[in-house]
């Protein structure tokens, strides 16, 4: 997570709903900072920047026995090619195809050492279109998927509804990602700096950001997306949480999109980072604790059929220093 | 190799260095052995003068990045580059342009010749292009995906290109073009041919190397890499294929059966240091190796001998080449800098 790391969003959003408007208002106000843009063939509109590169969005399975571990292989190409220009690049904007599962070029950047080394994903960015996403949502798992990975949402074309129907919009957003920013515009008129630098998928100013962490009852019943927090004040054992963990992703890591945590280990004033796509998971300490505040260990799931009540029991059960008893065979 | 000193190492007795200010993408030799050539990341490709005192020429080439370089079939060069074009670079650093493909990447190149004829080769996306040593368009080889290596045998008669779930073999005076596909799943990154045409070797993104042995199409898994490898070279007698990826040269042996249930030769290790580029010599079993740290050493595979050319310091070796009758190796690095060490007797 160092600074030398060059920052990359992901712009994703179904077909129409504004991405290349947005990527062409972010390259117009760049402020003299240097930028590669990679698009999709089949991209909207023109794209207006020095650098665009051109990609065939190859999505590719990893062998290393993870059923939905899949990779951008024409990323690490092009990422590669970029690292080696002289002068060094300010970011690097990556736009998805409109039909793009996120989970793919999210997953490129935990697994390719080159790609490590050199760059970090700062955010994924979804335009969505306030007048079309319920529509979309009930006919596409790529919107709904692209909305559960969001870390910035822009709620575009907010002129087309009313004020009612954008409420009823943004409410159904938050069932899927309860976590992600979300800016009301029109013409994808948001700040620059609303988009880009958001340190996002570094993930310990989404989860402070986090507004008291409401705990509503529901839960995924059908096979939609949802997203569910929870929290405990006890320092955690970092052996049971990696056990329990592991065998959560291997078993559930399909319907697991996004999982997210800042964690206080018990005889460390360091934060840990934890993070993961699907069945990929990754971590690293984040600083200190803040001297006098609380240290408070947060976890966030974006996922379907999440079960509430298992997470909850099975996330305190890592705490160190709580006694369990669990069924065991000889 | 801690132990060397550093007035030991062959830089400073033998060696002629630059710092050149861009990521040195490739090194190459033209087949006259008269010139080097160092492909950098600011578009330039810069050329060694006929005396060592003088400045290094440089050759503006693509606008953006050069991505890949070889010996053209003539005296002089072929570049692809990120502005999409495949270019010709003369001994005397004239640029004429083969082909241009838009906004699409050059990302390899190849190039062959003997007596009788040549052929030049780089890759577009997906596609593979063959020109005739004039420059004229031969044939578009097209894969399944992204062509991500390219290789010339050494007679110049069969084009291996890898790509996701293998790798394919043509030849390249085909009447009809259907390749030799060598399948196995998953993201293949690179492509290396057996000198006698005994095998095909891909590097793979799962920090491993897969091959086929092309009289049966046998698979071999070569596998323990704590990284990818990126760069691969089999010694002119084809016995070894000297790797890069692991904290030493992995050298795999490919005589008596090949590789199969063989542990690999181990050189120049233990300085917890990743070899990043290895080059066979074109004449003796031996092979020049540069280092994460910069370091390049030349090891002898039969003694195992390690002769150190530069000392670490120069950032991660990233380019490494020898001229055809051995007597000259170029190197370059992330960093910029670059060098030629002379190896003739004295």
């Amino acid at each position: 997570m160092s600074d030398s790391l060059v920052p990359v969003t992901v712009l994703t959003g179904y077909l129409g709903a504004g991405k290349t408007t947005l990527l062409n208002r972010i390259l117009s106000e760049n402020h003299g900072r240097k930028y590669a843009v990679i698009i999709n063939e089949f991209g909207e509109l023109g794209v207006d920047n020095d650098l665009v590169v051109d990609a065939d969005e190859e999505v590719f399975e990893m062998n290393n026995g993870c059923v939905c571990c899949t990779v951008r292989g024409d990323l690490i190409r092009i990422l590669s090619g970029l690292m080696k220009r002289k002068g060094g690049l300010d970011g690097i904007i990556i736009e998805t195809t409109g039909l793009a599962n996120p989970a793919p070029v999210a997953q490129t950047f935990f697994v390719d050492d080159g790609v490590r080394a050199r760059t970090r994903l700062d955010a994924i960015v979804t335009v969505v279109d306030a007048k079309h996403l319920l529509a979309r949502l009930e006919d596409s798992h790529e919107a709904e998927e692209q909305v559960a990975f969001a870390d910035v949402i822009v709620l575009n074309k907010t002129d087309l509804v009313t004020p009612e129907e954008l409420d009823v919009v943004e409410a159904r957003i938050r069932t899927i990602n309860r976590f992600a920013r979300i800016h009301r515009t029109s013409r994808a008129a948001v700040a620059i700096d609303q988009v880009l630098d958001q340190g996002a998928f570094d993930l310990a100013r989404v989860l402070e950001r986090e507004p008291g962490f409401l705990d509503s009852d529901e839960h995924s019943h059908s096979d939609s997306i949802i997203s569910m927090s929870f929290e405990v004040s006890r320092p955690i054992d970092p052996e049971k949480f990696n056990a329990w963990m592991s065998t959560l992703l291997a078993e559930k890591g399909q319907d697991m999109l996004r999982t997210k945590g800042i964690l206080a280990y018990a005889n460390d004033d360091r934060r840990f980072a934890f993070q993961a796509v699907h069945m990929i998971a990754d971590g690293g300490f984040i600083g200190p604790w803040a001297p006098d505040g609380e240290r408070k260990s947060k976890l966030v799931f974006i996922g379907r059929n999440l079960n509430r009540p298992q997470l909850r029991r099975g996330f305190e059960a890592c705490q160190a220093g709580v006694y369990q008893a669990v069924a065991a065979s000889a | 190799m801690s132990q060397t000193t550093e007035r030991q190492f062959l830089l400073d007795s033998r060696g002629t260095s630059r710092e050149l200010g861009a990521f040195v993408v490739g090194a190459a030799f033209d087949r006259t052995g008269a010139v080097a050539a160092f492909a950098l990341g600011d578009g330039t490709v810069r050329l060694t003068p006929p005396h060592p005192t003088m400045d290094w020429p440089v050759v503006e080439a693509h606008d953006g990045t050069v991505l890949a370089i070889a010996a053209d079939a003539r005296p002089g060069f072929v570049t692809g580059g990120d502005d999409g074009r495949f270019l010709r670079i003369g001994p005397d650093g004239t640029v004429t342009e083969l082909a241009r493909f838009g906004s699409k990447w050059v990302e390899h190149v190849a190039a062959f010749a003997d007596a009788r004829s040549g052929v030049l080769a780089c890759s577009v996306g997906k596609s593979a292009h063959l020109f005739t040593v004039a420059g004229q368009p031969l044939k578009t080889l097209t894969h399944p995906s992204t062509v991500t290596g390219l290789a010339l045998d050494s007679k110049g008669k069969r084009v291996a290109a890898s790509h996701y779930n293998g790798c394919s073999l043509w030849f390249v005076a085909a009447k009809t073009d259907s390749p030799r596909f060598m399948e196995w799943k998953g993201s293949h990154t690179g492509v290396v041919l057996h000198p006698a045409a005994d095998a095909v070797v891909t590097s793979m993104q799962e920090n491993s190397l897969h091959g086929w042995r092309l009289a049966d199409g046998q698979h071999m898994r070569m596998s323990g890499y704590p990284s990818k490898t990126e760069s691969m070279s089999f010694t002119r007698s084809g016995k070894w294929l000297a790797t890069s990826g692991a904290e030493s040269i992995v050298l795999w042996p490919f005589f008596g059966g090949g590789p199969m249930g063989k542990a690999p030769t181990e050189l120049a290790g233990g300085d917890n240091v990743t070899c990043t580029r290895v080059a066979c010599h074109p004449q003796h079993e031996a092979v020049a190796a540069g280092f994460s740290d910069g370091l390049v050493a030349l090891a002898d595979i039969g003694t195992g001998r390690i002769l150190p050319a530069v000392p670490p310091g120069h950032g991660a070796v990233s380019a490494l080449a020898w001229s055809a009758d051995g007597s000259r190796l170029a190197l370059g690095t992330e960093t910029g800098f670059a060098a030629l060490i002379d190896f003739t007797p004295r």
